[in-house]
């Protein structure tokens, strides 16, 4: 609760001394009765420091840390709240990671996850980004693929394993167009809703100036929807990680879905939670690094914030 | 630049280049020196095999047996007293007042007896369980063994199916909670034929898999079946390139789609669909040869089980009885149809799998639990799997098989004289037959053995002898030969239908020093012979089961080699598909 900016909503037009302290203690009045109302500290869009948002952002995890050490605490496995054959303690899940790390090749796996992930996801970019543009910029397009789009977005994905395995084996090629496959059936309606929105006002500007077609595309809706692509591309490749598990199904060795696996079937269970977390680190980190990505790219958009 | 010098301070644009650089170059260099914390390698791969390590989990302290097993041997511990006690609360959800057991199944026709017990798959009054035992039983589907597993820690459900493999996988990890742990009471089948390998054609025989690629679905029956057999035929998995699936079902899909994997295991019908369809393959083997290599038991909580014994006892019963009463074709149709009820299936599907399993009444359950002499029973085929499992890295502290094991409800049924009718019929009868005949067609593995005999002599059990060639009491000339026995007759045992040739080898010290070669066959043929005996006083055995023959010094063990005299003294056992 920082001190009120005494120019919102007071209506203080004269900036007389006496006028001008009587209304700062009659706004700092209202912000003190505000704030005892019910939840009258939540304040809709209101600015709040950075070290708060931190503090904010950490609390539930340390709640959520604590229930789990709260569940898991006991003397002996038979006097916990939830049996270590469900669940290990938070110690025991930290006491595993050496073994994770060192013998079961961690970052080695993960790096192998990532790089399909990527590869899937520039595969399905190439194929979902012209195509989305051609179907928001071009209504016969859209209506030719349309239908397509709808039905594979209710596709069950995991049905689709053994049919990438008979046509593209069981290698690394086979992962990959499965995980391209998924990224398509979610980028595409998102890059085709960017295109759509750009409003009519732009295209009509652009042809009073004569633009061509080509230009058209490229200048107007490319142009002005390229942030939504751009955040929807952010968006998208935390898809891949939640279909990892099921590329990663076929020729089981190396990527964190093996080790997920092989953790259900034959302990420590453990690193079934260990690799969660560090999946979570991985789709964090990735996650600023669309941000940073997308600050650079379009400064104008942070305008807002 | 040059329009505003004075204001420019810091490195030039070259510099900031280098600077950058050098930065890079000096984290890479770090990552580099590093490598083996930031990403080390691993312990995965392929292991080597310590092939002799079997020696070591067969008993070293017994005093050696020389008189052989004549009668049936049974366990007479209590298995109250090895199995780990449960502590605390038990933790398993339970209505005393509708008392129905969860017991989840997956889909395979080795279900069909308690199918048929329960009368469908929904609990109901009707059921040899309510009737006989008053609890009622929930049958439902759960066909992924990690699911399975997870309700049964949660106390979701009360039973874990599984194959014996899979208990030692799961085991350990369920220990960890007393009343989690695994108590395994009842051998429902043995896989008949439900499981098998399918290979392209240039593959004949097991040693042919040196080199190759195989695919199957890791963690399961599949993995057990296939390493067991490589380590059998003294291959090192890691001259095999294997490609692990999640199921069996992708492990044949993966066979299909893929010419450069060589074989495949997976089930039923598969197994026996890609040879009709898919021109240049064949079957190598299956669990009609190897018929007693895969058990389906059922295991209940720890906790469960002592809360209700009774309730374990009428599961046990009411089993064996409609196993029983399956004997009538139309209450087996009856039972056909309620399978195909719960796994959503047509009658004709489930009938078309009646041949892939064989459900074990009491005397042989009897013999799996109890008979220490049995090749395959209990014991031997939990320690066969954790040797394999452990050779191959894949588990760390396995349970003991009578941490596991409770035959306490078999014997009382025993004591009650139930089932007495029930008869073991899973044994096949051997006509006799003779090694030519047999070795016209490729067999299914072989395993090479070392028997260290006594110099001119047959007899494995030969003790040692002093300075002056007297006969030591009590002490054996091969101490390993009990262990050495021991892996012939799992072997043996897991190809129960399967005949099996003793192929006896000398070395060639003695070629051309005046030794007729006529006295050196007699002799590797009666070592052959010696083997055999062996095999038959100790396991009961089918003398027809096995064929011998004498080689002499005719086939060096290694070709390349064939002076290699510690190599070439052998006996070979080879495995034979059972002749059509």
């Amino acid at each position: 609760m920082g001190p009120q900016p005494t120019s919102l909503g007071s209506g203080t037009r004269g900036p007389g001394p006496g006028k001008a302290e009587a209304a700062a203690a009659e706004v700092d009045r209202a912000s003190v009765i505000r704030a005892f109302r019910p939840l009258g500290w939540l304040r809709i869009r209101e600015a709040i420091p950075s070290w708060m948002s931190w503090v904010l952002g950490v609390i539930p995890i340390l709640v959520l840390l604590l229930a789990w050490w709260a569940v898991t605490a006991g003397p002996d496995a038979e006097s916990r709240m939830i049996s270590p054959t469900i669940l290990p303690s938070p110690t025991e899940v930290a006491r595993s990671l050496p073994q994770l790390w060192f013998e079961r090749a961690l970052t080695r796996n993960l790096v192998v996850s990532f790089s399909r992930v990527l590869t899937g996801f520039a595969v399905a970019v190439a194929i979902a980004f012209p195509l989305g543009v051609l179907m928001g910029a071009f209504t016969k397009v859209k209506a030719a693929f349309n239908p397509l789009s709808v039905f594979a977005a209710y596709l069950p994905i995991p049905t689709l394993v053994p049919l990438t395995l008979s046509l593209f084996g069981t290698g690394e090629s086979q992962k990959v167009v499965f995980l391209a496959l998924a990224f398509v059936i979610y980028l595409l309606p998102l890059f085709v809703a960017a295109v759509d929105s750009v409003d009519d006002v732009y295209l009509k500007t652009a042809y009073t100036l004569g633009a061509s077609r080509t230009q058209t595309v490229g200048k107007v809706l490319l142009a002005i929807s390229w942030p939504d692509i751009f955040r929807a591309m952010r968006m998208g490749f935390g898809v891949g990680w939640s279909y990892i598990l099921l590329a990663e199904m076929v020729d089981i060795g190396k990527g964190l879905g093996g080790i997920i696996m092989v953790s259900q079937r034959r302990g420590p269970r453990e690193h079934i939670y260990l690799v969660l977390v560090f999946i979570v680190l991985v789709a964090f980190l990735t996650d600023r690094l669309w941000v940073w990505l997308g600050r650079r790219l379009f400064p104008y958009r942070e305008v807002r914030r | 630049m040059a329009s505003n010098p004075p204001t420019k301070v810091g490195p030039t644009a070259l510099g900031k280049i280098v600077l950058i650089l050098f930065i890079l170059a000096c984290v890479a260099g770090a990552a580099y020196y590093f490598r083996d914390l930031l990403a080390p390698k691993g312990a995965g791969g392929p292991k080597k095999v310590d092939l002799d390590a079997f020696a070591q989990q067969v008993g070293k302290v017994e005093a050696p047996d020389t008189k052989g097993i004549t009668t049936v041997n049974e366990y007479t511990y209590v298995p109250a007293d090895k199995l780990p006690p449960v502590k605390g609360v038990s933790s398993y959800t339970w209505s005393a007042a509708d008392k129905v057991v969860q017991f989840p199944i997956n889909v395979w026709i080795g279900w069909l007896p308690i199918l048929a017990a329960n009368h469908g798959g929904a609990p109901n009054t009707e059921s040899i369980f309510f009737k006989e035992y008053g609890f009622k039983v929930n049958l439902k589907l759960i066909d992924d063994p990690v699911v399975a597993r997870d309700a049964f820690a949660a106390g979701q459900s009360h039973v874990l199916w599984g194959t014996l493999d899979m208990m030692v996988l799961f085991a350990p990890g369920l220990m960890a909670d007393s009343r989690t742990a695994p108590r395994i009471f009842q051998q429902i089948d043995w896989s008949n034929g439900g499981d098998g390998i399918v290979v392209r054609g240039s593959i004949h025989s097991v040693k042919d898999l040196k080199g190759k690629t195989i695919v199957y679905a890791q963690n399961s029956p599949s993995q057990y079946f296939i390493n067991n057999l490589l380590i059998a035929a003294g291959i090192q998995p890691g001259e095999v390139t294997h490609k692990y699936t999640a199921t069996a079902f992708e492990a044949a899909a993966a066979f299909v789609a893929d010419k450069r994997i060589d074989a495949c295991v997976s089930w039923a019908p598969d197994i026996y669909n890609i040879p009709e369809k898919v021109t240049g393959t064949r079957i190598l083997t299956t669990t009609s040869e190897a018929n007693k290599l895969i058990a389906d038991v059922w295991a209940a909580r720890a906790d469960f089980a002592k809360d209700h014994p009774e309730v374990i006892k009428g599961l046990v019963a009411g089993i064996f009885k409609a196993m029983d009463q399956l004997s009538d074709p139309a209450f087996k149709e009856r039972a056909f149809q309620w399978m195909g009820e719960l796994y959503g299936m047509s009658v004709d599907d489930v009938r078309a799998m009646q041949n892939d399993a064989h459900s074990t009444n009491f005397a042989e359950n009897k013999s799996f639990f109890l008979n220490a002499n049995d090749p395959t029973n209990f014991e031997r085929t939990w320690k066969n799997i954790t040797f394999v499992y452990r050779e191959l890295g894949l588990v760390g502290t396995p349970a003991r098989f009578d941490e596991v094991m409770d035959f306490s409800v078999v014997k009382q049924l025993e004591a009650e004289g139930a089932f007495k009718h029930q008869q073991d019929t899973y044994r096949t009868t051997f006509a006799p037959t003779s090694y030519t005949k047999l070795s016209a067609e490729a067999p299914i593995v072989t395993q090479t053995i070392r028997i260290n005999f006594y110099p001119n002599s047959a007899n494995v059990y030969e003790p040692q002898h002093d300075d002056v060639g007297a006969p030591l009491p009590n002490t054996l000339y091969d101490p390993s030969v009990e262990a050495t026995l021991e892996k012939v007759a799992r072997l043996a045992g897991q190809y129960e239908r399967a005949v099996i040739a003793v192929v006896g080898h000398t070395d060639s010290s003695m070629k051309g020093k005046g030794t007729r070669y006529q006295d050196v066959k007699q002799l590797s043929l009666d070592r052959a012979n010696a083997v055999k005996q062996a095999l038959v006083k100790k396991y009961k055995f089918d003398p027809n089961k096995f064929t011998v023959e004498g080689k002499a010094w005719d086939v060096p063990a290694d070709p390349d080699d064939p002076m290699n005299q510690a190599l070439n003294r052998r006996v070979e056992i080879a495995v034979y598909p059972p002749e059509a």
